[in-house]
């Protein structure tokens, strides 16, 4: 059950809703914990058990570890740990564990939504016990939810416990609350089912014409589609999430600040995936960088902690490669332009390095991924042809408004009018606005009841 | 004013939600869906092996969708608006100004398998064996898809299968037929088999190839029993901005009469059948007009006093096909082996036949099981 679904929207989403408002304050706590646990089981019961275990294994560790913190001897359940979670992920996410898979008879085919989360999650909170920001024991109920809340199962966003634990107990009920909560989650459901959905179409088509005789064009049109698609399935579902979880009166950050079409590279790393990546810088780029204070080492470490980031997308060589690329772009923009200000040069060269980097995510080999870049640069010597003529005439509308909503353009516009007549009338209207595109995404998921492709598990 | 805003968004979307999902709770529930013309699904039972993998929470998914408040409008607003926004397909069907084309054609599977049970059926048996191989209309107007859906045509598909089959197998290339004469309305526009025209028109060539001469044209006198008919591609893209078909009744003046017509299932019950059954244009889905709801066996006779038996194995672009060949023969057995569970020998001895006739759309050519109940 995604999000994104009749079921989840009209089904499980109201019940859950009615069942934490009639709960008396003090225990809603405990419904949250069920229904995340319900949640969790309809994805599969199998995946339940499996996290029962992944979470016992990592409260008995951050016990002990919390036990002789600041001693040698946490170091060995630290260590043990971390290697586990590890271990886990992979298991998960790779084919490299198939008979293993076959030993914890995971059902064929399963995936275990938001497993790349929940490891980072397990780390962070493993390494905050073992420094002792974090006490060991700590709540059992809390550390359940850190795992199994289900408004951030599925994609985020990647908190630290202590946030979130400060999260869970600054709760506000409000209807104004619910009413953001509201209009975050259509934002998000319309991103997945509008967007992402419509962009994932157009990638299909460009990459089931085969690379043989694709023209440039094309090959643009393909990449933009899935840059975008990207972008739209990741922040989509964490948007639902977010959303979700203020009408539940928890106010979980968002976790895109619209990266794409960025005036630098360096705006774009700063506002993406803010979270994830400040996981990253927090709990591998700092550690490493305590190794040496040489200018270059650090900027090999900075880059190779980008390659980490994005090979935790992918858990492929290839998002390794968008993730470097991203990295020695930042490096290189620092270094060559330091303070100034890029109006649209910036954003169309943000958008250049995002769409290589994009390719090899996107490549189901590098190899593939090296042939497709060339294809884009006129490889095959045929520029445009019927069909980039046919894809770009079927999509050139919602591709413009994919590109506008994913910059920055109409909010700052609001922002900028201030008090004007122009914000008045946008917000009256907004209540509409939010229900006229609940209504629209809901006849477009009408059909199959639900828009789960996901141009990437996670 | 913000707080305002809040609040109203919040109250508007909790009423939407809570009428919506009351509708869903409490609504009457359909067995059938009759623009869709297929079941709908039914609650899922609660197994720990569907619980286990998932699949609980799928069936859930499917069943909500397939009951929720309103769904024969909302799909159909669903297909007009993806039409609008992105290409112009529509779970899995391309819609042109004036048709629905299935764009599945170009991820069929090869036919060899089935060109291999057909061949062994051919070293078994004496006498002449035909083969019509009929393209649907992802075949004929191929041109008009996207770029991308025409590498794997049809005509390929086609030209692929003939080659594969044995040699003293006589074939006749409807394709190139019915694709001269794709101006004309030899294919329905919402569905995608062939109209009586079309089948018309590959009889005029099957019929000389079997040894007489066509009933001419103009000897038909054609009755269009229907301009509402809305076929399978409608029932899948539920796109109503294409016309709905005509369907035809061809009756020859002064020829041969049907005496009988007997279909049969493999338990040995007999059902009368007509070749145009006019209640079948009240049934969901009207193509069943012609000979009826399909079965494993109909046994025809005629007025004609040749001797002559034929026996035509085929599926469902044989239903407006035979009514023509009733002119030439006595006895017509049309066997439908994709509506049989056991051995074809179990109904029919094809020894008993000088002649069989082959005829498949291209499209159940991959299901190799189909043919492997030919023995």
């Amino acid at each position: 059950m995604v999000y994104s679904s009749l079921l989840f929207i009209y089904g499980y989403f109201p019940a859950a809703l009615l069942m934490y408002y009639v709960t008396p304050k003090k225990y809603r706590s405990i419904t949250l914990l069920i229904l995340s646990i319900l949640f969790c089981g309809m994805l599969s019961i199998w995946y339940l058990a499996a996290m029962a275990v992944y979470i016992a294994v990592n409260y008995a560790a951050c016990h002990i570890i919390g036990k002789y913190v600041r001693r040698p001897a946490a170091a060995l359940p630290f260590g043990a740990a971390v290697v586990f979670d590890i271990t886990m992920l992979f298991v998960f996410r790779t084919e490299l564990f198939t008979s293993f898979q076959k030993t914890i008879k995971m059902p064929e085919g399963f995936f275990p939504l938001g497993i790349s989360f929940i490891t980072l999650s397990a780390i962070g909170l493993l390494v905050d016990v073992y420094t002792g920001r974090v006490r060991g024991d700590s709540d059992i109920v809390t550390f359940i939810l850190y795992f199994l809340y289900f408004p951030k199962l599925l994609m985020g966003p990647l908190m630290r416990f202590g946030s979130f634990a400060k999260t869970l107990s600054n709760r506000r009920y409000s209807l104004r609350d619910i009413g953001i909560g509201m209009t975050i989650f259509v934002k998000g459901l319309a991103k997945k089912v509008i967007a992402a959905d419509s962009l994932y179409m157009l990638y299909k088509s460009v990459t089931d014409s085969g690379l043989e005789d694709m023209s440039a064009l094309t090959a643009w049109l393909g990449i933009t589609a899935y840059v975008l698609c990207f972008y739209y399935t990741l922040s989509g579902v964490s948007d639902m999430g977010t959303g979700i979880s203020y009408c539940f009166g928890i106010r979980l950050p968002q976790s895109f600040n619209y990266p794409m079409f960025s005036t630098r590279i360096k705006y774009f790393a700063a506002r993406w995936h803010i979270q994830a990546v400040q996981w990253f810088r927090r709990y591998v780029t700092k550690p490493l960088s305590g190794i040496s204070r040489r200018r270059w080492i650090r900027r090999l470490i900075f880059m190779a902690v980008w390659g980490l980031f994005g090979s935790w997308y992918g858990m492929s060589l290839g998002g390794a490669v968008w993730g470097l690329i991203i990295g020695a772009a930042v490096l290189a923009e620092n270094k060559f332009s330091r303070n100034k200000a890029l109006g649209i040069t910036g954003a169309v060269y943000t958008f250049i390095v995002t769409a290589f980097a994009g390719v090899f995510m996107a490549g189901s080999s590098l190899r593939d991924s090296f042939n497709y870049l060339l294809v884009m640069l006129g490889g095959n010597r045929i520029f445009a042809d019927s069909l980039s003529l046919y894809l770009t005439k079927s999509y050139i509308v919602i591709l413009l408004i994919c590109v506008y909503a994913s910059t920055d353009l109409f909010r700052n516009m609001l922002m900028r009018s201030g008090r004007s007549k122009l914000r008045t009338a946008v917000g009256a209207v907004s209540p509409l606005i939010v229900l006229a595109f609940m209504v629209l995404c809901t006849i477009l998921m009408s059909y199959s009841g639900a828009s789960e492709i996901m141009l990437i598990k996670m | 004013m913000h707080n305002a805003v809040n609040r109203a968004t919040a109250v508007l979307m909790l009423i939407f939600i809570s009428v919506m999902s009351v509708m869903l709770f409490f609504g009457h529930k359909d067995k059938r869906s009759e623009r869709e013309n297929r079941e709908l699904a039914a609650l899922p039972d609660v197994g720990l092996s569907a619980m286990r993998d998932g699949s609980f929470a799928k069936d859930l998914e499917h069943y909500t969708a397939d009951h929720f408040p309103l769904r024969d409008k909302l799909i159909a607003w669903d297909a007009s608006i993806e039409a609008q926004i992105s290409e112009r397909i529509v779970n899995g069907v391309y819609i042109t100004g004036d048709r629905l084309i299935d764009t599945g054609a170009s991820d069929r599977e090869s036919a060899d398998r089935s060109a291999e049970a057909i061949n062994r059926f051919r070293e078994n048996y004496s006498g002449a064996v035909y083969f019509v191989c009929v393209p649907t209309s992802s075949g004929v107007y191929a041109e008009s898809l996207p770029p991308y859906m025409q590498k794997n045509t049809e005509s390929r598909q086609i030209t692929a299968l003939y080659s594969s089959l044995s040699q003293d197998i006589r074939r006749v290339d409807a394709y190139n037929i019915l694709k001269m004469l794709n101006e004309n309305y030899v294919f329905y526009r919402t569905d995608t088999k062939w109209t009586s025209y079309g089948a018309y028109c590959v009889y005029r060539t099957v019929i000389q190839k079997l040894g007489f001469s066509p009933t001419a044209y103009d000897k038909y006198t054609i009755d269009h029993v229907t301009d509402g008919f809305r076929g399978d591609l409608y029932n899948r893209s539920q796109y109503s901005g294409v016309k709905p078909d005509i369907m035809d009744i061809y009756r020859c003046s002064g020829g041969a009469e049907v005496l009988g017509c007997v279909g049969s299932d493999e338990q040995g019950n007999t059902y009368e059948r007509q070749l145009y059954d006019k209640n079948g244009l009240d049934s969901d889905y009207k193509y069943d007009m012609y000979m009826g709801a399909p079965l494993p066996l109909v046994k025809l006779t005629t007025s004609v006093n040749n001797e002559r038996k034929l026996l035509v194995i085929t599926d469902d672009f044989g239903a407006c096909f035979v009514p023509f060949l009733t002119q030439h023969y006595s006895e017509i057995d049309v066997v439908r082996p994709s509506e049989m569970s056991g051995q074809m020998s179990s109904i029919i001895d094809p020894d008993k036949y000088e002649q069989v006739l082959f005829l498949f759309g291209i499209d159940s050519m991959s299901d190799s099981t189909i043919y492997e109940k030919l023995g």
